[in-house]
């Protein structure tokens, strides 16, 4: 058992909170939503004709919506779906950022030069307004043409930063070996520049997926999404539809707000970790404040030292 | 002079770009306006013959006899000469009109919460990235950056919740119904009263820049000049705020003109639960009944407050920072 807790995996995690916290949300919420049916017997679109509108209960965990469906049920199945958008569109956006980011950084010239300025232009629209409208052009899409849709308009944040490293990772002496030495392009980009940049772009990865779902909820709540479906965001137009803020039913909004709150919590967390064993430095906070302890104690034991001599005493 | 120059050449070409995909999105994908407009008068009963069927093209900038081309630059001129069309929500109120009205809350919202959201994350930063390692450091770093990456939607359906319920905060509107302030100061209080809800809710989203400051502040603070500040014996507040902190807050404001887009998304989602009438709420009205006119001429309008919003921010550089005054007589 004790070489279990000595082990390097356990170890890390014992040692630092943070990536514990996260990671234990991530799968708490994870488990809950695969395995919904699991916690709740009751259909996400089930209406309970003479139950509308109630406050919490133990037949309904956390009451019921205006149209009488349990909210408890609604919040685990429409997980589901949330985070499968947000994934679905963190892999798209990934993709097509390594793709332009890393090529364009590394080849430079002319080509370097169009995708830079479509990347500044992109960045320069509003995210959200850009896509309101090609959601409004769509007329009302479903949750992964949203995940498309995302996917599609916020490539160039992450393509911009890996040009940058591109660029800097360029003129390392393994690089110009390896063109010496007559490696093909491709093997180049994906063998040797790709896998220094492994922390970047997960990191990027888990804000987008976070940046995914918010930006999928705020669409929904604005009532772009598809009625029909179940998901975080539809939970939150339909409880403003009817009125959920105005007339005191929190109940309706605390499942899919702590859905979003948690599991972008726990996301976050995650990445401060990710960055963390990428860069030793940052792992600053603990041994500095590892550091701080050593020295108080040292400072509390050398004054009572001294006390003890002024006042004629011997040391204990 | 030459910065500022380059500069806007690279907006004028911005600009352009937004208004060439102002074009061509829609028309790229499925579905026509035309026959979504003619449907719906179809439907609610108008007659629709052929002279029906040019008059909407024409209105739209549909011609199908025009080459695309001519379209498109009869389109830019008319941008240019003022005339962004008729919007059918508001009608017969031009696309300007509508959006001018909106515009002011939009501008006066998002400036103050750049502004105090700029002054509160700098001092943040400074102060996190002083007392590196400490407690205070790690929970404000975490705390701050869990709490940006929370939607705004959900953080202004809370604040609306917890504090406008309890009456403490309005839950809407800009100024008071039917109120007509006796002076200045009264419109000012209670302008202040309504925004103060939006402001906080803004704020929080944009709380992420704490990061970056403190980032920057911990590069600052290895260099030569702070350790001979130091052993010259200048009081801490001073080597904080008057050495590091000037250093530091450039990167900060170039990476602030950045999130300026992110932060207009928020706020237009803000105004929305917050019932405020900026350009959020024009919008939405707009998507939901298909008016295309109002909808691009939100987008231009929206693009032209990131364009300014940026060229002011690469000013202030220009005026905080002597080095890239002298770029040009350098020669570097």
């Amino acid at each position: 058992m004790k070489k279990i807790w000595n082990s390097t995996i356990i170890r890390f995690f014992r040692n630092s909170p943070k990536t514990s916290i996260g990671v234990a949300l991530v799968i708490i919420i994870l488990l809950l939503t695969i395995g919904a049916n699991i916690f709740t017997s009751i259909d996400p679109t089930n209406r309970f004709a003479d139950e509308y509108h109630s406050s919490p209960s133990h037949t309904h965990l956390l009451g019921t919506t205006q149209l009488g469906i349990d909210v408890f049920a609604q919040t685990l199945f429409g997980g589901r779906v949330s985070i499968l958008v947000g994934i679905f569109a963190g892999l798209i956006t990934v993709f097509l950022g390594i793709i332009f980011g890393i090529s364009s950084g590394y080849f430079g010239g002319w080509y370097d030069n169009i995708i830079t300025t479509i990347i500044n232009i992109i960045m320069v629209i509003p995210n959200i307004v850009l896509l309101l409208i090609v959601a409004a052009l769509l007329d009302g899409v479903s949750p992964f043409l949203i995940g498309i849709i995302i996917g599609l308009t916020s490539w160039p944040w992450n393509a911009r930063v890996l040009r940058a490293q591109t660029m800097s990772l360029r003129n390392r002496e393994f690089v110009y070996s390896a063109e010496t030495l007559g490696e093909s392009k491709l093997r180049i980009l994906f063998m040797e520049i790709m896998p220094n940049m492994l922390s970047i772009i997960s990191s990027a990865f888990v804000s987008t997926i976070i940046y995914a779902i918010t930006a999928c909820a705020t669409l929904e709540f604005i009532g772009f999404g598809d009625p029909l479906s179940v998901t975080w965001g539809i939970m939150l137009f339909n409880a403003n539809k009817s009125g959920a803020l105005t007339s005191g039913a929190w109940w309706e909004l605390l499942g899919p707000i702590s859905g979003i709150v948690l599991f972008g919590a726990g996301l976050t967390l995650i990445n401060f970790s990710i960055d963390e064993v990428s860069n030793p430095k940052l792992k600053a906070q603990r041994i500095m404040r590892a550091y701080y302890k050593v020295k108080k104690i040292q400072a509390k034991s050398m004054k009572k030292l001294s006390l003890n001599n002024t006042m004629g005493r011997k040391s204990a | 002079m030459r910065y500022i120059l380059k500069r806007l050449w690279f907006y004028i070409l911005a600009f352009f770009g937004a208004l060439a995909l102002n074009f061509f999105l829609p028309r790229m994908m499925p579905g026509n306006p035309v026959q979504m407009f003619l449907s719906n008068l179809y439907k609610s009963g108008g007659v629709v013959d052929n002279a029906t069927i040019a008059a909407v093209e024409k209105l739209f900038g549909y011609d199908t006899h025009t080459p695309i081309i001519l379209a498109f630059f009869n389109y830019v001129a008319n941008i240019f000469k003022g005339n962004w069309g008729v919007s059918f929500t508001f009608y017969p109120q031009t696309v300007i009109e509508a959006t001018g009205r909106g515009v002011r809350w939009t501008v006066f919202l998002l400036g103050t919460a750049l502004i105090l959201g700029f002054i509160i994350n700098s001092l943040l930063g400074i102060l996190v990235a002083w007392k590196r390692g400490s407690r205070l450091d790690t929970n404000l770093t975490v705390g701050g950056q869990i709490m940006a990456n929370i939607p705004s939607v959900v953080i202004a359906i809370v604040l609306s919740i917890t504090l406008a319920f309890t009456k403490i905060f309005p839950t809407g509107y800009a100024v008071t119904p039917l109120f007509f302030p006796e002076n200045i100061f009264q419109y000012i209080g209670d302008v202040a009263y309504h925004a103060f809800l939006p402001v906080l809710a803004v704020i929080i989203t944009g709380l992420g820049g704490i990061m970056g400051m403190r980032a920057n502040m911990i590069n600052q603070l290895g260099e030569d000049y702070i350790v001979m500040g130091i052993a010259k014996g200048v009081p801490d507040k001073k080597i904080m705020f008057g050495y590091g902190a000037r250093n530091a807050l450039l990167p900060v404001v170039t990476s602030l003109a950045m999130q300026i887009g992110f932060l207009l998304g928020g706020s237009l989602i803000v105004e929305l639960v917050f019932n405020y009438p900026g350009l959020g709420q024009i919008m939405v009205m707009a998507i939901s009944r298909r008016d295309y006119p109002l909808m691009e001429g939100i987008l231009l309008m929206t693009t032209i407050l990131m364009l300014s919003a940026n060229f002011i921010a690469d000013i202030s550089i220009l005026i905080l920072d002597p080095r890239t005054r002298r770029q040009g007589v350098d020669g570097n």
